[in-house]
């Protein structure tokens, strides 16, 4: 549902100068999948989900998402997506009800369609007791719903959840994590980036880190545990990046800072090939990618 | 070490490139959103309907007051030395000015104090002096003693060159009321000095009639409508406009920078609306409310002011303050539409570049100042609607929508093709603007860095790079015209021989143009061959250029003169510049070649079409870098007639440097159009016979042949066909590399070799 390859984003930064972000990451989300992005701030995670959502333009590499490339076909990419991002923003002078109607519309929903799809929604995400509350007056908890539903109302089958739990309290965060499970549950392909590894642990199917713009290992955190001897997640997570950051402090060593840990076979891009297509993709939501 | 480039495919847009055609129902959805949150909001509200309905009648409530305290505030005056007036007509009553001299609205407060009250302890100039200073009296008469005596006029004294006796009047110009006191007294004195005159003529038998041999009767023949409608027609569009463009700000900042502040831009971004489509639902949106701010507020102010000055008695012969007509009112309103969306497109532009609503304020401010005199324009006197005033953007519509209030519909007609053509296209590169901020990603997300200097300066020299940045080339550009301005002011007197000529020629070009261009070529980038676009084209272009450049001379030629036709030359900027034609025509051709020929073409195409297009042409800007580039070489000429057409070459020249990826083949046609320029009159002077096939003498001076207008125009057409055969060579030069550690292979690339 999502094949990244080789994706990789050049900035031009005042500070920085020319630096890449993102550093040909390649990863595969299936359908019906959690795949965390995990990685401390600044990890070029928020880049590659910008990318994904079309927002942003890739240097080099490629990303497809639902069969469409994000670069050549970002109008249909779009119409298949979901992006909630952490600033739970939403328009002050509009109501949840108006603006979840808002961005319905926007997909060309037709309207009694979408009247009744907003109603499912609102009692699923329990939003009713303030469907008429203006955006200024709502709480980050209510907002982050808003933001949520925005993203659902046109059932997308890839959704993008950019640091979704950032700034929510713990019952709101668990509320949103369960959401989340009921999306995969219902065959969703979700990407869930965070810097919290606890919730990394409870929720994600497969785990990408991220560090300094590129991914260090992928896989199911019992692959991670194995493959790096360590039970402990937190302890695995700072031993990759202690180990990466010192490997670029010493590239002299011989010790080529692209290959120092990234096991080849998680690491590598699928290739691409028939079951990629959109074709296979859209009469196949379920099909293998790989 | 690894080299990639920072754009694998260069034809790739900064955002996805959408094929889909923007959807009107998108676009109303978007539109009636921007409209309905807008519409919630206080602020605007308040700005377009609130402010404009109160703030007239506000302002015209003060300005009755003001009225009213000027005709009711007194006027204290103080006379001193009333018995010097003994031996004059009547000026004084008892009180106050004799019978006659004041109206009865007018509050005079008058005191009058003999001469000889002050001469035995005060001075009377220190104290009258005081008594104005700190408003014990708004003004003092001062009549000196013997003054009625002195006026006596005999047969002695007429002609003997005696000075007439005086009387002074002190007043303080710091002082309103003192100013108005004034004129007051001088209107009094001016009366009984009139009729103390026609008093002594009729002493003198002489018939009043000679002093008034005959009468000026002045006739209007305006039709009524232009009369009525004078002020209005003026007036009117001056503050529609003003407040169009204001109106179109503060919703802009909001619908753009308040977005980006707020976090919604990017949420709007990741939904299935297209770009266009969201630029065309704000445009639309904000070009609305900067037409209701200024509909609200020109009818607020027509009603309010046609009330206070009917109250306070201004123009109240009616001949300039009627209601305006209703019908050319309308044509007001059709003619606001383009140009709010004008405004509202650049301001939009504007405000995306802006992180904040504060920041899109400072942004803004700019903008405004730049309008400005697009709209004042009109108003200086003398301004009317010709083809060259129709030509100049805001202006021309101005000036169109004046004569259609005024009535003068022939005219309106005639230009009106003209006007729109304008119009239109100011109002597309404007969306156009607009639509590529919504498209460029740095500048939808970039700018999050605090700014510092020492940062700067280390960024600029640490990511110097093959060619210049867009900044950097518009750095160049305005340094460039800022030296030239100052240069300009420099010159002090007129070049007296071709010495002194050359130096005013050659300083400029290699001072004020070459040397700042080199320096930042050589500063800011690591490649001065590819900053300045130095490169070997094919070999066709070459001979080509030359060839271009000597057919296109004739329409050159008559492109200026049209210009100077429709722009007339004042005599003075005319007299200014002969002296330069006859230096060049008595000098050296070799020399003069160099002069204005070579080193020009030289020193201007490597500013203009090497390092500032260089810069401009970058991220697939080709038409931004050759419009930019030709207005700023045109304005560098500095005389507006040239600026026209040099900025109508520079965009040939810009064409010609798109296509050939080069500055050589602009070089050449530059240097040849100059150097025909400066060659025709001796061409067409000289012995040779065949000259006269190309060029003839007339009185005005050397004129190419119709014949070889039309051959040359062809042949510069085939020219011109064939450049536009070549390939672009824009995307060779525009590959910056940037070095990393490891070979990168282009993954696109290779996929795409894997699926075939």
């Amino acid at each position: 549902m999502i094949h990244v390859q080789h994706l990789t984003k050049v900035y031009n930064d005042l500070t920085r100068g020319r630096f890449v972000a993102v550093d040909r990451v390649s990863f595969t989300v299936r359908p019906g999948e959690i795949f965390g992005l995990l990685g401390p701030n600044g990890a070029g995670k928020t880049t590659v989900l910008r990318i994904l959502s079309t927002v942003l333009q890739s240097t080099s590499g490629i990303a497809l998402v639902a069969g469409y490339d994000v670069a050549t076909q970002s109008a249909e990419v779009r119409r298949r997506i979901g992006f909630v991002s952490n600033n739970t923003a939403i328009y002050d002078r509009m109501t949840a009800w108006e603006l979840v109607h808002y961005f319905g519309r926007l997909h060309g929903m037709p309207k009694d369609v979408l009247a009744n799809r907003l109603e499912s929604l609102f009692e699923q995400l329990r939003m009713n007791d303030f469907r008429d509350v203006p955006g200024s007056k709502m709480s980050t908890g209510m907002k982050q719903k808003v933001s949520i539903a925005r993203a659902m109302v046109h059932d997308p089958p890839v959704l993008v959840f950019d640091e979704a739990t950032l700034g929510l309290d713990v019952l709101v965060a668990r509320n949103l994590l369960s959401v989340i499970r009921s999306l995969r549950d219902a065959g969703k392909c979700l990407i869930f980036s965070t810097h919290i590894m606890s919730e990394v642990e409870r929720l994600c199917d497969r785990i990408a880190i991220m560090h300094r713009g590129r991914i260090l290992d992928t896989g199911s955190l019992e692959d991670l545990r194995t493959r790096h001897q360590e039970k402990d997640f937190e302890e695995l997570f700072f031993g990759l990046l202690s180990r990466h950051e010192q490997a670029e402090r010493e590239p002299k060593d011989g010790h080529d800072p692209d290959e120092w840990t990234c096991n080849p076979v998680s690491c590598a891009p699928l290739p691409l090939d028939a079951s990629l297509t959109n074709s296979t993709l859209s009469s196949d939501p379920g099909g293998k990618t790989s | 070490m690894r080299r990639i480039p920072t754009s694998i495919n260069p034809n790739r847009s900064a955002v996805a490139s959408e094929s889909n055609q923007p959807r009107l129902s998108a676009i109303a959805l978007i539109y009636v959103r921007e409209m309905r949150d807008q519409l919630r909001d206080r602020r605007t509200l308040f700005t377009i309907a609130v402010l404009p309905i109160l703030l007239y009648p506000l302002v015209g409530t003060l300005l009755l007051q003001i009225a009213q305290f000027t005709r009711q505030h007194p006027t204290s005056i103080c006379v001193i030395g009333s018995e010097n007036l003994e031996q004059a007509p009547p000026l004084l009553g008892e009180d106050n000015f004799a019978d006659g001299f004041i109206a009865e609205t007018d509050r005079i407060e008058l005191i009058i104090h003999r001469w000889d009250e002050f001469t035995r302890d005060l001075d009377v100039n220190s104290h009258t002096e005081r008594w104005v200073r700190d408003g014990t009296f708004d003004v003092v008469i001062v009549i000196p003693p013997g003054f009625s005596d002195s006026t006596k006029v005999t047969e002695d004294t007429v002609g003997s060159g005696e000075a007439n006796p005086s009387i002074q009047l002190l007043y303080n110009v710091a002082s309103d009321q003192s100013l108005v006191a004034r004129d007051r007294v001088m209107r009094i004195l001016n009366q009984w000095r009139g009729g103390w005159v026609r008093e002594r003529l009729a002493d003198s038998g002489v018939q009043l009639s000679v002093l008034d041999p005959f009468k000026v009767t002045d006739i209007d023949i305006a039709p009524e409508r232009t009369r009525e409608a004078a002020l209005w027609s003026k007036l009117l569009p001056f503050v529609m406009l003003v407040w169009a463009m204001t109106g179109a700000f503060y919703p802009a900042i909001d619908l753009v920078a308040g977005e980006k502040e707020r976090g919604t831009l990017e949420t709007l971004l990741c939904s299935p609306a297209l770009r266009s489509e969201i630029v065309w639902g704000k445009l639309a949106a904000v070009t609305t409310f900067s037409m209701m701010t200024a509909i609200l507020n020109a009818g607020s102010m027509l009603v309010t002011s046609t009330f206070v000055f009917r109250q306070i008695g201004f123009g109240a012969d009616g001949t300039s303050l009627g209601a305006p007509p209703l019908v050319p009112m309308l044509w007001l309103l059709v003619a606001l539409v383009p140009l709010s969306a004008l405004f509202s497109a650049l301001a939009l532009a504007v405000a995306a570049m802006a992180r904040s609503s504060k920041e899109g304020q400072y942004y803004l401010m700019p903008l405004m100042m730049v309008t400005l005199p697009l709209v004042l324009l009109p108003l200086l006197p003398g301004t009317t609607l010709s083809t060259g005033t129709s030509l100049i953007p805001v202006t021309g519509m101005f000036l169109l929508v004046r004569a259609l209030v005024e009535g003068q519909y022939a005219m309106a007609i005639w230009h009106l093709p003209i006007v729109l053509g304008v119009t239109a296209g100011c109002l597309w590169l404007a969306a156009l603007w607009a639509k590529r901020q919504f498209e460029d990603e740095s500048v939808l997300f970039g700018g999050g860095d605090q700014w510092e200097m020492r940062q700067w300066v280390r960024h600029l020299w640490r990511d110097r790079q093959t060619a210049a940045t867009p900044a950097q080339a518009f750095a160049c550009g305005a340094i460039i015209l800022v030296a030239l301005f100052f240069g300009k002011l420099a010159v002090t007197e007129m070049p007296s021989d071709f010495a002194a000529m050359s130096m005013l020629v050659l300083i400029p070009q290699f001072g004020l143009i070459l040397a700042p261009t080199l320096l930042m070529a050589t500063m800011l980038t690591t490649s001065l061959r590819k900053s300045l676009r130095i490169r070997m084209p094919m070999w066709t272009t070459l001979p080509l250029s030359v060839l271009l450049g000597v057919t296109l001379h004739p329409l050159y030629v008559s492109l200026a003169q049209w210009i100077s036709y429709t722009y007339p030359m004042s005599e003075q900027a005319s007299a200014a510049m002969r002296p330069f034609g006859e230096m060049i025509g008595s000098a050296p051709w070799m020399s003069v070649v160099f002069l204005m020929a070579l080193v020009p073409a030289v020193c201007e195409e490597l500013a203009f079409r090497g390092f500032i297009f260089g810069g401009l042409v970058r991220n697939d800007s080709k038409l931004r870098a050759v419009i930019v580039t030709a207005l700023l070489f045109g304005i560098s000429h500095g005389v507006l007639q040239q600026s026209i057409a040099a900025s109508c070459m520079g965009v040939l020249l810009g064409w010609v440097a798109l296509r050939t990826g080069s500055v050589l083949p602009g070089m050449l046609i530059h240097f040849t159009n100059n150097a025909l320029s400066v060659s025709l009159e001796r061409i067409s002077t000289s012995n040779w016979e065949g000259a006269k096939i190309f060029v003839r003498t007339t009185a005005e001076g050397p004129e190419y042949q119709p014949f070889w207008i039309v051959v040359a125009s062809a042949v510069a057409v085939t020219c011109l066909l064939y450049f536009g055969t070549l390939r672009d060579t824009t995307d060779d030069l525009e590959s910056d590399l940037i070095e990393l550690d490891g070979p990168v292979c282009d993954p696109a690339a290779s996929l795409q070799g894997a699926s075939a």
